[in-house]
């Protein structure tokens, strides 16, 4: 099913907003991205993403308080749900698993 | 320092077009974005990012796709309601719906007209298959430093092109040459059309009988279905012979091998007998067959897939051909017209064989029901939107009901399309039973009926009619009227209706337009009746001419009528005027100088009495029958010899001519064309073809009789063909008279339509003042106080659009006579203005003076009992 499958910008933004909990918005997860990865989204492109996966119910929003920055507007705070963190939980296990049944022979071919 | 803010378009843009239920996080991450980048780039890097973030930020999914924050609704089934509730309304509000109604129905039925008109028009000869291939060879010529464009080619052109290019299928040529035509005993004047025997492969007629390769057989001629029926009637013309006996005097046998079928009603060129063309060169060119003679028109067909390009490389070597034949007449360039341009552009054709009338008359019908579907528009809106009044609070109990913005607006475009539909429906029955027979009626040449050249393009017509008119006069109301607040509508503080700025400008724009329509129609209405009561610088009454074949008929015919008392005085004549005289070309000081000429016997003057100006009339003694010439006004003129143009002299037709007498302009075809030079010269008596005498007015029908008498023992055999003077410009007549009547239908629908205006609103207007009236009655006003405030504030409006429209009118209409008409009023008389002014006035004040006379009416305790 293709809605189970994860592409790698939606991992990658799962993921970010596992690591930012409760301060995962827009700008910030954009941020983190590009701290991290290097990769500089424009700001459309992380808040497609989110909504998306919002749809997928992989994430779930609530709107933040309002500040005096922003010009006064609210963020809206995103957070893993249950199958959220299920699916990314999944994702990792598989890729660990094919991981190690790299054989040694391949690492030690490159040395 | 003030905070730096992002651009404020850029942010206004994107609260247009995002989804408010994204908006607040979007634009909070942009600003902060945006406060960022004005700390660490500057002002300007973060106001071009922030742009760009606004533009990336426009796709699907954040755009709002609706207007309403609130969940969607079935609204199908509220449509059931409207069409009940608009039918309803159309019921209670009778009187203004059928104005309503009944005023855009004129409107579109006029445009409907107008479209089968202009439909026609553009789409005449495309039934001919091979249509697309075909060109005619037309050319150009300068005379007078003007570009004339000419139908007829040099003879040789179109076998010349078809042997040098494999890229043409066939050519064909067309000659025309009076003849007499003689089927048993009858015997009719006939335009004999020659063309080469590929012509009928090229051009599918639709034919009855025989078929297309008939005319290779030279003996063999081609019949239309009027003529079949006009030389056998009920028997079978296949196989029967024609005599026909040429002007130069030379008898063809012709057998009939084919006859068409009725025309389309599209066919540009329609022709009525159609002969081989060798029969023509046995008429004229045992010898001189060669690039000099210029036949009436070449068509080619190009093979298909094959462009009219791969020809037009060869023209120069072709007008060279011509240049050294016909040294006189220098063709400076051929021009290649697609056949479905023909008659488009055949009035700027010389020499046309093809109908297709000046574009100046379709421009004007198009502009005048441009204006009435406008004029009928603004009637409606301004109707919609006052009539509104009355529904104030149905609109204010939807909304409170829940009904949303949207809702209203689809109630009352609906409701309008609904009207609009009657009005189609209306229409479409007038133009059907009135306007298309009675335009067919006007101008019966046109065969105007309800149709069009593919049925999808007046299914399209129609579809955009109801829309469009549907959609222009029903959008406005519908938005305006739902934009009002339920709250202020029960609070009774809507202001609405009597002080509506909109319903005024509107009412402005309807008369501004009227205005115009009717002016520009009386300006040509004058233009007409001043062309009508035109001097014909000769006098007709009393001239009367017969047709002669030849020298011996003359000199027959004059024996039997010089005895004759009532004849006054005669002479003789090579061209007849009113019948058209001949376009010739006069070199004189390197300029090519347009003339027409007439060869006349010596009392030709006082036969027509035209006018002297200046030295003498011709005699017929030999020196002035050899070398004098009598020229007209427009002839000195042209050439400059305004001082003292007698005994002048100029060489035409290698002889050197000497000027004896100058004539009055006259008019010798009619007045739409600009006087030419004209030369009278001495007759060479074998070329006699009119006999002209004149008479007592009161005898000339007696004189015709006796003349007619004569003939018969003259020329048994050939028809007797007269002309009295006095109808050489009946065709004119009729078609001036026809200008003048479509004019003042156009002028009555425009005040009908303007009326309906005016009533509709004024009935409502005071409908909703009833009680101020009242009061103003209780207190006293006399009559005269309320009329004139009743009708105040619409002089008002119809005097500025006077103000304004008049002129405009008068300018357009102006400018669409100059291209018209070359004989034209230059000064321009007040009688159109008052004339309209006084149409106005008179149709306004009684459609207002109805409605006032209700107010003066009126009984205040009625009214004013209520509250």
């Amino acid at each position: 099913m293709k809605g189970t499958n994860l592409g790698e910008l939606e991992e990658l933004i799962m993921l970010t907003v596992g690591s930012l909990f409760d301060k995962a918005y827009g700008v910030a997860v954009m941020d983190e991205l590009l701290e991290k990865t290097g990769r500089d989204l424009n700001i459309s492109a992380v808040h497609a993403v989110l909504r998306r996966l919002e749809e997928k119910e992989l994430l779930s929003s609530r709107m933040g308080g309002s500040t005096n920055e922003r010009g006064g507007r609210r963020k809206r705070l995103f957070t893993l749900t249950k199958a959220g963190k299920q699916i990314l939980d999944q994702t990792i296990a598989v890729r660990t698993s094919l991981y190690n049944s790299i054989p040694d022979l391949t690492f030690n071919f490159s040395i | 320092m003030k905070h730096p803010s992002p651009p404020y378009w850029a942010d206004r843009f994107l609260r247009w077009y995002c989804n408010p239920k994204f908006l607040e996080e979007i634009e909070g991450d942009i600003y902060e974005l945006f406060d960022r980048r004005v700390e660490q780039k500057g002002q300007r890097t973060a106001k071009m990012k922030f742009i760009w973030d606004v533009i990336r930020f426009f796709r699907w999914s954040n755009i709002k796709k609706s207007n309403s924050k609130y969940v969607k609704m079935n609204r199908t089934l509220l449509f059931k309601n409207y069409i009940k509730l608009g039918l309803r309304n159309i019921k209670k509000n009778f009187v203004t719906s059928s104005i309503n109604i009944f005023g855009l129905a004129i409107a579109i039925g006029f445009a409907i007209t107008t479209f089968i008109f202009v439909d026609m028009q553009l789409n005449m000869d495309r039934f001919h298959s091979k249509g697309d291939r075909i060109y005619q060879i037309t050319n150009f010529m300068e005379q007078e430093g003007e570009d004339h464009r000419w139908g007829d080619s040099p003879l040789l052109l179109g076998p010349k092109i078809a042997s040098d290019h494999p890229s043409v299928e066939s050519f064909a040529r067309i000659e025309f040459a009076s003849a007499s035509v003689k089927a048993g005993a009858d015997v009719f004047d006939e335009l004999i059309t020659f063309v080469d025997p590929t012509f009928m492969e090229m051009f599918d007629f639709p034919m009855i009988y025989g078929n297309q390769q008939i005319l290779y057989d030279k003996n063999k001629m081609v019949l239309s279905k009027e003529m079949a029926i006009k030389y056998f009637s009920d028997e079978d013309p296949i196989g029967q012979e024609l005599s026909i006996k040429f002007l130069n005097g030379t008898i063809k046998r012709l057998t009939v091998g084919a006859v068409l079928d009725e025309f389309p009603y599209n066919a540009g060129l329609r022709d009525d007998l159609y002969v081989p063309i060798d029969n023509f060169f046995d008429l004229q060119f045992q010898e001189n067959y060669d690039w000099s003679y210029l036949t009436d028109a070449t068509f080619v067909l190009m093979k298909e897939g094959e462009s009219i390009e791969s020809v037009s490389g060869s023209f120069p070597e072709y007008m060279q051909l011509q240049h050294a034949s016909n040294p006189e007449w220098n063709i400076q360039r051929f021009d290649p017209l697609p056949l479905y341009q023909l008659s488009l552009n055949g009035w700027q054709i010389v020499g046309s064989v093809s109908g297709g009338g000046h574009p100046a008359g379709r421009i004007a019908l198009m502009l005048i029901s441009a204006f009435l579907l406008g004029m009928a528009c603004f009637n409606f809106m301004n109707i919609s939107v006052v009539s509104a009044t009355k529904r104030l609070k149905e609109i204010a109990l939807r909304k409170v009901m829940g009904g949303v913005k949207k809702q209203i607006v689809n109630q009352f475009l609906v409701e309008n399309t609904l009207q609009c539909m009657f009005a189609l429906v209306f229409g479409t029955i007038l133009a059907y039973f009135l306007l298309i027979p009675g335009f067919d009626f006007l101008v019966p040449q046109m065969e105007l009926e309800m149709r069009s050249s593919e049925p999808q393009s007046m299914i399209i017509f129609f579809v955009t009619l109801l829309l469009g008119v549907g959609l222009i006069s029903g959008a406005y109301p519908a938005f305006y009227i739902s934009r009002f607040e339920p709250i202020a509508i029960f609070r009774g503080s809507q202001k609405f209706g009597a002080k509506n700025l909109f319903s005024k400008i509107m009412l402005g724009l309807q008369f501004f337009l009227a205005v115009i329509t009717i002016v520009g129609s009386f300006v040509i209405a004058d233009q007409s009746m001043y062309l009508s009561e035109k001097d014909w610088g000769y006098d007709p009454a009393g001239a009367f001419s017969v047709y002669v074949a030849d020298e011996a008929q003359y000199e027959q015919m004059r024996n039997e009528l010089i005895a004759n008392p009532m004849v006054e005085t005669y002479a003789a004549s090579n061209y007849l005027i009113g019948r058209g005289v001949p376009l010739r070309s006069l070199e004189y000081d390197n300029r090519q100088i347009p003339v027409r000429l007439i060869g006349v016997s010596e009392d030709y003057f006082e036969t027509f009495q035209l006018r002297l100006k200046d030295g003498r009339f011709l005699t017929d003694q030999a020196l002035d029958q050899q070398s004098g010439v009598v020229v007209n006004e427009m002839f000195v003129k042209e050439m400059g010899w305004e001082d003292d143009p007698i005994n002048k002299t100029f060489v035409y037709d290698s002889l050197r001519r000497t000027i004896v007498g100058v004539v009055r302009d006259f008019h010798y075809y009619d007045f739409f064309s600009d006087i030419d030079p004209v030369i009278i010269h001495g007759l060479d008596k074998t070329k006699v073809r009119y006999i002209s005498m004149r008479t007592d007015p009161k005898n000339v029908f007696e004189l015709e009789q006796s003349a007619k008498t004569a003939w018969a023992t003259v020329a048994p055999n050939d028809p007797f063909d007269r002309v009295f003077q006095e109808d050489a410009f009946d065709d004119f007549y009729r078609e001036n008279s026809t200008n003048i009547t479509i004019m003042m239908i156009i002028t009555a629908i425009a005040i009908i339509l303007a009326c309906l205006g005016l009533y509709g609103l004024l009935s409502f207007n005071i409908q909703g003042k009833l009680k101020e009236f009242s009061v103003r009655k209780v207190l006293g006003a006399t009559p005269k106080t309320l009329a004139r405030v009743a009708g105040k504030q619409y002089s008002i409006i119809i005097l500025i659009s006077f103000i304004l429209g008049a002129p405009l009118g008068v300018m357009l209409m102006q400018q669409l006579i100059d291209s018209v008409f070359s004989d034209n009023q230059k000064a321009l008389s007040a009688t159109p203005f008052i004339i309209s002014i006084t149409l106005i006035l008179v149709t306004m004040t009684i459609t207002v003076a109805g409605q006032v006379k209700k107010a003066i009416k009126i009984n205040p305790a009625e009214v004013l009992r209520n509250e």
